[in-house]
């Protein structure tokens, strides 16, 4: 008989829903359920909170988690994730009293550490291309690094026997390629099978935005996406099947699969991961059912020697002010309103690293490419990143202070918080030491 | 015609590039968007927002195309103040591209 991997995808973001992915896992048709909690910006608001409280800076959803998946993993279901973010011990702990409060045991939790880079950044003064400035020249402002780790240390702990495997900043599509390549059998230095196993995590990896989310655009292309099913992966030896939950909204088609298959990847020949640099290229989708498609043809070549290292830098502080005008001259006036905030921020601009201002309706999304006709109604969101609070302060109170005029304008919100930047780099695969602990529960 | 009435697209960010990919509802107008859909076309419509180059993939086993735009996120997702710092609106907006694709669809 074939042998046949069946995973799900539970999560694509750090506060992702769980209700569906629950649905997932308890409908019994996955053997894994794999859960990508970072996004780019994520792992450094996660060092933020741990600096601020040793015992925080794990994904917060974990005590939720384990309530939901506690019968999922009692049925002997496996779990992987990047639950640790900037924490993994944090989150193993999180994990252990997630499983006694559910009255689980028997459950081995697989712990990987060794992400976390930010002493050898400093150390190396590795080079920030995007920001054209080593590590070491804004080392006051660098706050985290954490390299993006592959499937390696995954295999080995589910060659251990555990069940829930948790870590840090863990390649998305690597929490997938792991027990896909487990289950099969495949040797992690097989690039031709690495790529096919990459094809399924990257489409995957995006949770329900694979699966019709992000899709919908009607009248070309409608779905029901209410009530949307996290996607399916059915890997054998010959193929890829995509799939998602009978009964949930959205679609598994030929277009949904393209475009997350072209998601956030560059040269489709050369899709870089810590586990294999993978060729799409001539990847083709084809439908074998209802919500269910067939990929084939991906290949792969040996992995980079480097891992991607994303760094986090303190910016100071990050303040938007929006304020709405309507009817006939509104466009005038929220343009007068942004020459007038201009000229008052204007004893400020030391202090202030940029600001702009944009036109909701207008200008806001593509920056005036897209002219249209004249607005009923705009709102004016103007932007700024400050050195400190006090500035930032300052750029909240002139905007809200638009309530004095130009005239009619309404709805003043204003949002601020601390400027966390990241930015890439690059790390010589062996200087990441990575460490696997066990804890049996 | 507009690039909407015969193409899909997704966008997706990392750092400071954007990438949005394109594949017609009809595998056999492949040609015609290689033919139509330039890079010199993309670099019209999308001006200024990007500061860097875009590149032009080619994907023949799903007919479809991924444009590769550095600088095209004012700093990325985490350092950008733009309302979209993701670029997730950029998918719409290569489908506001004038094309030529005969009768079609």
């Amino acid at each position: 008989m074939t042998k046949t991997v069946k995973i799900g995808s539970g999560s694509a973001y750090s506060t992702d829903r769980l209700d569906w992915a629950q649905e997932l896992a308890d409908s019994g048709l996955v053997n894994y359920m794999a859960f990508d909690c970072l996004a780019e910006r994520t792992m450094a608001l996660a060092h933020v909170r741990r600096l601020a409280d040793e015992t925080k800076g794990q994904d917060e959803r974990i005590p939720e988690l384990m309530d939901r998946f506690a019968g999922y993993l009692s049925r002997g279901g496996k779990m992987v994730g990047n639950f640790g973010a900037a924490n993994p011990s944090a989150a193993a702990d999180d994990v252990v009293r997630g499983l006694r409060s559910n009255d689980v045991s028997g459950v081995r939790v697989g712990v990987i550490h060794g992400d976390d880079v930010l002493d050898h950044v400093l150390d190396q003064d590795l080079e920030l291309p995007e920001m054209g400035v080593t590590a070491g020249q804004i080392a006051e402002q660098v706050v985290s690094a954490n390299a993006y780790i592959g499937a390696d240390p995954i295999v080995e702990l589910l060659d251990e026997g555990a069940q829930f495997i948790l870590g840090g900043r863990i390649a998305d599509p690597s929490l997938y390629l792991a027990p896909i390549a487990y289950e099969m059998g495949w040797e992690l230095d097989d690039w031709e099978k690495m790529g096919t196993a990459t094809l399924a995590a990257h489409l995957l990896e995006c949770g329900t935005h694979g699966t019709g989310g992000n899709y919908v655009d009607p009248p070309y292309r409608n779905l029901d996406i209410v009530h949307l099913g996290f996607p399916i992966a059915e890997v054998t030896e010959d193929e890829v099947i995509i799939t998602k939950l009978d009964g949930t909204d959205g679609a598994v088609n030929i277009g949904t699969t393209k475009t997350q298959l072209a998601y956030e990847i560059h040269d489709p020949g050369s899709y870089l991961t810590p586990d294999s640099t993978a060729d799409f290229t001539n990847v083709t989708v084809e439908e074998v059912g209802p919500d269910r498609v067939r990929v084939l043809g991906a290949t792969g070549r040996p992995r980079p020697d480097t891992l991607k290292v994303l760094v986090g830098v303190d910016q100071g502080w990050k303040v938007v002010t929006e304020i709405s005008y309507g009817g006939p001259g509104c466009l005038d006036r929220a343009q007068l309103a942004t020459e007038i905030v201009a000229k008052r921020l204007e004893p400020f601009q030391e202090s202030i690293d940029e600001v702009r201002y944009d036109l909701h309706g207008v200008t806001a999304l593509f920056e005036g490419q897209l002219p249209g006709g004249a607005p009923s109604e705009v709102r004016l969101r103007i932007a700024a990143r400050c050195d400190d609070r006090a500035t930032a302060d300052v750029v909240a109170f002139e905007s809200q202070y638009l309530w004095m005029g130009p005239a009619g304008g309404g709805g003043v919100s204003t949002q601020m918080a601390p400027a966390i930047g990241v930015t890439p780099a690059l790390i010589p695969r062996e200087d990441v030491k990575i460490v696997t602990e066990v804890i049996d529960q | 015609m507009k690039l909407r009435e015969v193409a899909y697209s997704r966008s997706g960010d990392k750092g400071d590039i954007s990438n949005v990919c394109v594949f017609t509802y009809d595998d056999g107008h492949w040609d015609t968007l290689r033919r139509e859909l330039t890079v010199d076309r993309v670099r019209d419509k999308f001006g200024d927002l990007v500061k860097g180059d875009i590149v032009r993939y080619e994907l023949p086993g799903t007919k479809g195309l991924n444009f590769v735009m550095t600088e095209a996120l004012a700093g990325g997702v985490s350092r950008s103040l733009r309302a979209d710092p993701h670029g997730k609106a950029y998918q719409s907006l290569i489908l506001d591209i004038d094309v030529d694709f005969g009768t079609a669809p």
